[in-house]
């Protein structure tokens, strides 16, 4: 069917009901809607409501990630809303959830990968579709890991306008950002919508800033069904009470008066607060990190630096404030004692024997001097019932009675928790499990609370039970240190630290690269596996000996770095780091074979050697695979299936950020006191078991997101995908493998 | 209209994957790719934890080293039990291997190789269940199956007597790196090995998936799906 650029963009909804497996109500209730070409909605309606998953069901998605019951129909220009791939862009809440690619260039061109536009076509829809959303300016070559959240939410609107999208669908783009990103998103946004043609549907709960730019608003109520559309003004004034009902932040209607909570649920324990130091205090000082770069050498930058002197006195509020990246994140975590301050020791709490670094205390010591609430609340999750896990540190600190159990009801039920009370904390909502993070944090009673963005995501009823409960907590005596930009709550502070970005060193110009570095993965992995067949076929120790010297020889080929400019450092200890294990293992080998081989000094010394023969040519190769160009050698050059590859690479490039969440969960769980000790093996299992289980539960979590986002941009009907970039067999790569059966060749001839 | 919907189960069935069974949905096949990467990346850290005992055991009587290679074998295991459909096993053995693999482990691009290995082991042991049955007993075959193929990787030992014969001469001697071991020892490794794989593959897989489900994590999956049929019970 032939559609003009009139008619593009009608959504038609009838008669829509969703009930997911597992749900006794459906979650969306005979959803009746006509969006016409071009019309600018916006949807709201309380947590719960529905709007994601009516998003959901607009691209055509609905149950591709999760199964359940389906009546009921929409079409797009009266065809299926998935029949033209990426006729439906989406762009998801976090930023970062729907990033394919490493680099900028080849995220944006993945919805073209994926219908298989010629690689020719594609850098000017790219440079088109940047332009589009403001980042016109941005190296295609641009690593997607180090974009802002508002260039990162940008960048995913570029991707869906790749495809040419008739509809753009927004699930709260910009709940997770700062004021400044947000109002990047939205310009763009604007600049979308002005390009006229494409209908756009935004699902936000804070309404002010989008009002201007949409003209109609749809009311999703409690249960799922429309109960409010039309034009935005008219709606707005003629629904504001039931709106202000359902927790919607309406545009001109005052902040909610914070809730008042009984500050005995959440007092500091009397003993935390004797004496006269502040709770908390750190003299100014930064935060380094280093990044280990795949020539081997690493680099050491400023993550975060604390520019004031920060005293947390008893019933303060002290808010870090500056741009998503300036490191305020960084800056609690290293108040928290998680990361090393220079100089040493800059942060003190009140430990057991008075003054103390928090990280230099042990768990317990810790828990009691301070607690964490971080960005990201499903990573502190220790128990798995709502109530166990509120008590769970008082538990830990052995301070567990039935008036604990019974405070701890008291808090659920101030935050609007109550009913869950016996709920799995894993099933919770995001603003649901942050404000559950902020009852564990209290209810032990710790002098000092540490706050990451404790009010994101909050309806205007949980905001006021929030912001009354640390309101609570302070006049109970705590001090709070909260990194936030919401302004309704650095309003209430008594002390503002600005944080700024540390200025990142100019990049190192490029120097010379080793010789290995310049072929392509699939040459490497070739040239490392074929140390293999070299270990095995060695019959005895002379011979592996052969093997070994003519590997020794290459591996000094492998490392050098002829040509221009500095010569790249730490090669010979990225390499001899991987050999240490390799060593350890042949002389176990070879140690554990004279032992039960009636104590033969030859076996012995034929296993050790091959070990090391089989190991060598890994050592030294493997650290010059670049995993990003992994995926396009596998599927051009090796033709392995496409979909399988593009979700390797994907996960490949996600892997930093699992081991990031494995460090998350175990400082979350060293703050709320629960303890290793390898004298006791069962706490040593149960840690384990927990990291594992909390990583495993994040990452299926950012697979089923990653799987909307990558559908909606084309990816399930990828059956013949182009790439965007080549995957050549280079001279070197030949030059390597060839060289690398020499010592097979040694192998076989030295017998 | 549209209903998605599996077929009612008899009790006590496990619930396969929608029809077709190759018929991979996009979110089927990043949940393998990023469990994948996820356990590899926990095999790291698990390392941090058991270098110790496994160290100890290579200077006691080494094949019992084979009681401690189980947890290698998770990813094929869960993959195959969360997923159900055919390859899932192995196409998650092998993502974790790679994981492993890049930041480099002792055992080099070997790993990969084991990778394969042990995932075709665990796929072999689905298919032979017709990729029907993914209960405690079923993930406790795929931990055991997981397990020969990488035993006859690590011990095979090519016979000296070949080094009279043509072509076949070139293997002679040669071997894996337990090749030196006495048959007695090697197949002590492989009864320490199997063990191994039917409880810390096998059943610890399972409880894994179970646990998953129950966290609410596998929603898209038949194992959710199990989870939420015996608690609407």
């Amino acid at each position: 069917m032939t559609v003009t650029t009139t008619t593009r963009g009608r959504v038609e909804v009838s008669g829509l009901t969703w009930r997911p497996f597992g749900r006794r109500e459906p979650v969306l209730r005979d959803i009746d809607l006509t969006l016409t070409p071009g019309e600018r909605v916006l949807l709201v309606g309380p947590s719960g409501s529905g709007k994601s998953t009516l998003l959901r069901a607009l691209t055509g998605l609905l149950g591709s990630a999760e199964a359940g019951e389906l009546t009921g129909g929409v079409t797009l220009d009266g065809a299926a809303p998935g029949a033209r791939p990426g006729a439906v862009g989406l762009v998801l809440q976090e930023p970062g959830a729907g990033v394919v690619a490493a680099t900028v260039g080849r995220d944006v061109a993945f919805g073209l990968e994926n219908v298989g536009a010629p690689p020719a076509s594609m850098p000017p829809v790219v440079a088109r579709s940047l332009a589009a959303v403001g980042l016109g300016d941005l190296d295609l070559e641009t690593p997607t890991s180090a974009l802002s959240g508002g260039q990162t939410q940008r960048l995913a609107l570029a991707g869906t306008l790749a495809l040419d999208p008739a509809v753009v669908l927004l699930d709260e783009p910009t709940a997770m950002l700062d004021p400044g990103c947000a109002a990047e998103v939205r310009a763009a946004v604007a600049a979308v919508a002005a390009q006229g043609g494409r209908t756009l549907v935004v699902v936000e709960h804070v309404l002010a800033p989008w009002v201007d730019l949409v003209e109609r608003l749809v009311v999703l109520s409690g249960d799922g069904r429309v109960v409010a559309d039309g034009p935005v003004g008219e709606v707005l004034h003629a629904r504001r009470e039931e709106l202000l009902d359902m927790g919607i932040w309406v545009p001109g209607a005052p902040a909610p008066t914070p809730l008042e909570v009984d500050p005995a649920l959440c007092r500091p324990e009397p003993a935390a607060l004797a004496g006269d130091a502040p709770p908390l205090r750190a003299v100014p000082f930064a935060v380094e990190r280093t990044t280990r770069l795949l020539d081997g050498s690493a680099r050491t930058a400023r993550a975060a630096e604390l520019a004031e002197p920060l005293t947390a006195e008893r019933g303060s509020l002290t808010t870090l404030v500056g741009p998503s990246g300036s490191g305020k994140s960084t800056l609690l975590a290293a108040l928290a004692g998680f990361l090393d301050t220079a100089p040493q020791a800059a942060v003190t709490v009140q430990g057991p024997g008075g003054p103390d670094a928090p990280g230099r205390l042990r768990p317990a010591q810790l828990a009691a001097a301070l607690a964490w609430v971080p960005q990201w609340a499903s990573s502190t999750i220790v128990a798995d019932r709502v109530l166990d896990e509120v008590c769970a540190t008082s538990r830990a600190l052995g301070r567990d009675d039935p008036a604990t159990t019974e405070r701890a009801r008291g808090l659920l039920e101030a935050l609007g928790l109550g009913p869950l009370a016996e709920a799995d904390p894993r099933e919770l909502s995001g603003g649901e499990q942050r404000r559950l993070a902020v009852a564990a944090a209290l209810l032990h009673g710790p002098p000092a609370l540490l706050a990451d963005e404790p009010t994101v995501g909050q309806d205007r009823h949980t905001w006021a039970a929030v912001v009354g409960l640390v309101a609570a907590y302070r006049r109970g005596g705590g001090a709070v240190v909260a990194a936030t930009h919401d302004a309704s709550v650095v309003e209430r502070a008594d002390a503002v630290h600005r944080v700024e970005a540390p200025p990142r060193p100019a990049r190192p110009p490029a120097g010379r690269t080793p010789l290995a570095a310049r072929c392509g993965p699939l040459a490497l992995l070739a040239a490392a596996v074929l140390g293999i067949p070299a270990g095995v076929l060695s019959p005895h120790w002379h011979t592996t000996l052969a093997v070994l010297a003519s590997q020794a020889v290459l591996a000094g080929v492998a490392l050098a770095a002829p040509g221009e400019g500095p010569a790249p450092r730490g090669r010979a200890r990225t390499v001899g780091l991987r050999l240490v294990p390799g060593v350890l293992a042949a002389l176990s080998v070879g140690w554990s074979t004279w032992w039960l081989a009636g104590h033969d000094v030859d076996a012995a010394l034929t296993v050790a050697l091959r070990v090391l023969a089989i190991v060598v040519p890994s050592a030294v190769l493997v650290p010059w695979l670049d995993p990003d160009r992994l995926g396009d050698h596998l599927a051009q050059r090796l033709r392995l299936p496409d979909r399988p590859v593009v979700a390797t690479a994907a996960a490949l490039q996600r892997v930093s950020s699992f081991g990031a969440v494995w460090s998350e969960i175990a400082r979350a769980r060293r703050v709320r006191g629960i303890g290793v000790s390898s004298a006791h093996p069962a706490s040593v299992l149960a840690h384990v078991s927990a990291l594992t289980m909390g990583l495993l539960v994040r990452t299926l979590r950012a697979a089923a997101d990653l799987a909307v986002a990558m559908d909606a941009r084309g990816f399930a009907t990828a059956q013949r995908r182009t790439w965007w970039a080549p995957a050549p067999w280079r001279r070197a790569d030949t030059a390597l493998v060839v060289l690398a059966t020499v010592p097979l060749v040694v192998a076989v001839v030295a017998r | 209209m549209t209903t998605i919907s599996t077929q009612a189960p008899a009790r006590r069935r496990s619930i396969t994957a929608t029809r077709p069974l190759l018929g991979w949905r996009t979110v089927d096949i990043l949940t393998i790719a990023f469990l994948g990467a996820a356990l590899g990346v926990a095999f790291w850290g698990w390392g941090i934890f058991y270098n110790g005992p496994i160290t100890a055991l290579k200077i006691g009587y080494a094949p019992a080293m084979g009681l401690f290679t189980g947890p290698w074998l998770l990813a094929g295991v869960i993959g195959g039990l969360v997923v159900r459909r055919p390859g899932a096993a192995l196409f998650c053995e092998v993502v974790a291997a790679l994981v492993s693999m890049i930041p480099g482990t002792e055992w080099g691009a070997t790993v990969l190789v084991s990778g394969v290995l042990e995932g075709l082991g665990a796929e072999i042991a689905f298919a032979l269940l017709g990729y029907r049955a993914f209960g405690l007993a079923a993930a406790a075959l795929a931990g055991l199956l997981s397990q020969p193929l990488e035993w006859v990787f690590e011990v095979f030992r090519f016979p000296s007597s070949w080094a009279d014969v043509p072509i076949l001469s070139v293997f002679a001697d040669g071997g894996g790196w337990a090749a030196e071991w006495l048959m007695r020892d090697k197949l002590a490794y492989l009864g320490f090995m199997a063990v191994s794989g039917i409880v810390l593959a096998g059943a610890v897989g399972w409880l894994v998936t179970r646990a998953l489900a129950r966290a609410g994590a596998l929603g898209a999956f038949p194992p959710g799906q199990e989870e939420r049929e015996s608690r609407a019970v």
